[in-house]
């Protein structure tokens, strides 16, 4: 395959993920450059705003700390547009930091003047459930005030660059964020109509810690949200089966004693004989069916329930077992050997990890998803964790860029192709 | 040395005087005036509406006058007088040196409490960088003292392929040239570069 030489220096990728916008073109190497996916209305008539001379409405980057000003504010001035995946139609200053976003990335990397330079190919990503009027708005976002950078640009759902970055060309990919996780088989393209999605995520599990917190003791620190995901994080545990590590932990407490110091602080979370209770953290994400959480929903506890955004209908109790049987088995009965074989877990709520001495009956992600799938029958599955899982939707992006050809045209129904931006 | 005579405020009677650093006005009364019933009073009290803008304020009277005025009236408001005939003139009363006041400082009004607040705000964030700004100098200096400087404690691991942008853009395809590492085997090069040339339907 011969190398299109424009493109092997003028392709750009967009990561929109719910923190993080990552950016940057390809001759940057491995890592994009990251801001913070959030932006900052200032008010204008504060002496701050005046003192820096910006007649920006908008402010994205690093220099929104700069613009700070009380915690009263930060609720209506500082948005994060893509906290849920997702941005609500109507919601203009969610799309104004996108926007103001998309040029702040490309003018971080302007080409000096002369040089042949004619815009880049810009390859953005959303998740996998934006409904197409995302689509309409983060392309239009694009084509307005572009001035010359851009000269073709596209979006691709992330578990599809998730899967062009981890090189992987017939797979399911399961993203696993904040509010939401969603099941993707690939084949060549995004096999769109056999998604699935549940209305689960990391939020979830620092729900279930926050429980775990009161019921031991510490209700004080159960309602502060960053040290509950802290908690959770470092405490959490996946049980291969339930109810065996329940038994065992509540019959050897001193073997999995779940203890967590505050890092600069003499604040110490330690749950003693409750230490059992770590292993809720882990099954709630993976399985929330088991009985024991009944106990912690009919005292309060939200339980995830199915919800329509967009297009896509959430589903709340599904298990991912369950999830990833369903969508594989939407797609071609051929097909679906191959998919099983390649299940790539992609987000920071997979992240879990096993101590040595609990490793008879803690087990990590790839491993609980195949146990879940095992239970159901399906027993060729082959799961692993996406390389680099920080910057393979980047990746993804990139490749996408400098490979499809120039004269693939964007098409509305099938949502792919290049977008030319009249200059 | 001496005073010299310097213009009055068009609206103003009398003279006035620099004497060094001192403005001196002096409202100078005719014996026919003495016997107007108001021009005594209206000229006292032009020279203390002038207070603020002369520091020496004087009533220039015949000497006539002098026998029957109270001289404390003159000295409590630091006007001074003066009495004259054909021979002499003499400083019954001396003008009281008006200085000026110290400036209060203007003080800050509750209605300014934004600005205030955010003067505050910038204090604390100048204080931040400057001890943020002393930390960087300690760390630079302490490597520095700690370790030679070293072309290798620059390299980044593994090394990031940064490419310049050429200086003309050509066409034509090239051999494959330097491309980040997780283009390495990645089949969907050959998938993507395929897209569109109508051979594979689309799984969507």
């Amino acid at each position: 395959m011969s190398i299109d030489n424009y493109r092997s220096h003028y392709t750009f990728a967009m990561d929109f993920g719910t923190s993080d916008f990552k950016f940057g073109p390809i001759t940057l190497g491995d890592q994009p450059r990251i801001v913070n996916n959030r932006g900052y209305f200032p008010d204008k008539n504060s002496v701050m705003y005046k003192a820096f001379e910006t007649t920006a409405d908008v402010i994205v980057g690093d220099d929104v700390p700069l613009y700070l000003q009380s915690a009263e504010d930060l609720s209506s001035r500082l948005i994060y547009p893509m906290r849920n995946g997702m941005i609500d139609r109507s919601d203009g200053q969610a799309w104004r930091v996108v926007q103001t976003l998309t040029e702040y990335g490309l003018n971080a990397f302007k080409p000096p003047t002369n040089n042949g330079f004619q815009g880049y190919y810009v390859v953005a990503s959303l998740s996998s459930v934006s409904p197409r009027y995302m689509y309409e708005r983060l392309m239009s976002a694009f084509l307005q005030n572009n001035h010359g950078m851009i000269r073709a640009v596209t979006v691709i759902p992330q578990p599809f660059a998730v899967a062009i970055g981890h090189g992987v060309t017939t797979c399911v990919v399961i993203e696993s964020g904040h509010g939401n996780s969603q099941v993707c088989p690939i084949s060549k393209y995004p096999i769109r109509a056999a998604q699935v999605a549940l209305n689960r995520g990391g939020g979830d599990a620092n729900a279930i810690t926050s429980e775990i917190l009161k019921d031991a003791g510490y209700g004080d620190l159960a309602n502060e949200e960053a040290l509950v995901r802290k908690v959770k994080e470092n405490i959490g545990l996946i049980p291969a089966d339930l109810d065996h590590a329940v038994k065992e932990a509540k019959q050897s407490p001193r073997k999995v004693r779940a203890r967590y110091r505050v890092p600069g602080t003499r604040v110490e979370i330690d749950l003693e004989k409750d230490s059992w209770s770590r292993f809720l953290i882990g099954e709630y994400v993976f399985n929330p069916n088991h009985e024991i959480f009944e106990s912690y929903f009919n005292r309060g506890m939200p339980r995830p329930r199915d919800v329509k955004m967009g297009d896509t209908v959430f589903r709340g109790m599904l298990d991912f077992g369950e999830a990833i049987a369903i969508s594989v088995e939407r797609c071609p009965v051929e097909l679906q050997p191959m998919l099983y074989k390649e299940v790539l877990l992609s987000g920071g709520n997979f992240s879990w990890t096993v101590p040595t001495k609990l490793q008879d009956i803690a087990v990590d992600a790839p491993t609980k998803v195949k146990l879940l799938l095992r239970d159901r029958g399906i027993k060729n599955v082959s799961i692993k964790m996406t390389n680099a899982p920080q910057f393979s939707v980047w990746h993804g992006c990139i490749i996408y860029g400098f490979a499809v050809p120039d004269n693939y045209e964007w098409d509305w129904q099938r949502l792919e192709g290049w977008m030319k931006v009249p200059n | 040395m001496g005073a010299h005579q310097t213009p009055s405020g068009n609206q103003e009677k009398g003279v006035s005087f620099q004497l060094g650093t001192e403005k001196a006005h002096v409202i100078i009364l005719k014996p026919d005036d003495l016997v107007q019933r108001n021009a005594v009073l209206d000229a006292i009290l032009t020279l203390s509406t002038l207070r603020h803008a002369y520091q020496l304020a004087y009533l220039a009277a015949p000497r006539l006058f002098g026998a029957g005025v109270d001289s404390s009236m003159f000295s409590s408001r630091g006007i001074g007088l003066l009495l004259y005939d054909e021979r002499r003139i003499d400083e019954a009363v001396p003008a009281q040196p008006l200085h000026a006041e110290p400036q209060t400082p203007s003080v800050i009004q509750n209605d300014d409490k934004a600005v205030v607040t955010e003067l505050a705000s910038l204090k604390t964030m100048y204080l931040e960088m400057e001890r943020t700004i002393n930390q960087l100098r300690t760390d630079i200096t302490t490597l520095l003292n700690t370790q030679p400087p070293n072309e290798e404690a620059f390299r980044v691991s593994p090394s990031p392929r940064i490419m310049t942008p050429p200086e003309t853009f050509h066409q034509n395809g090239m051999p494959a040239g330097d491309l980040p590492s997780y283009f390495m085997n990645n089949p969907w090069l050959d998938v993507l570069s395929k897209r569109g040339s109508g051979g594979e339907p689309v799984a969507g």
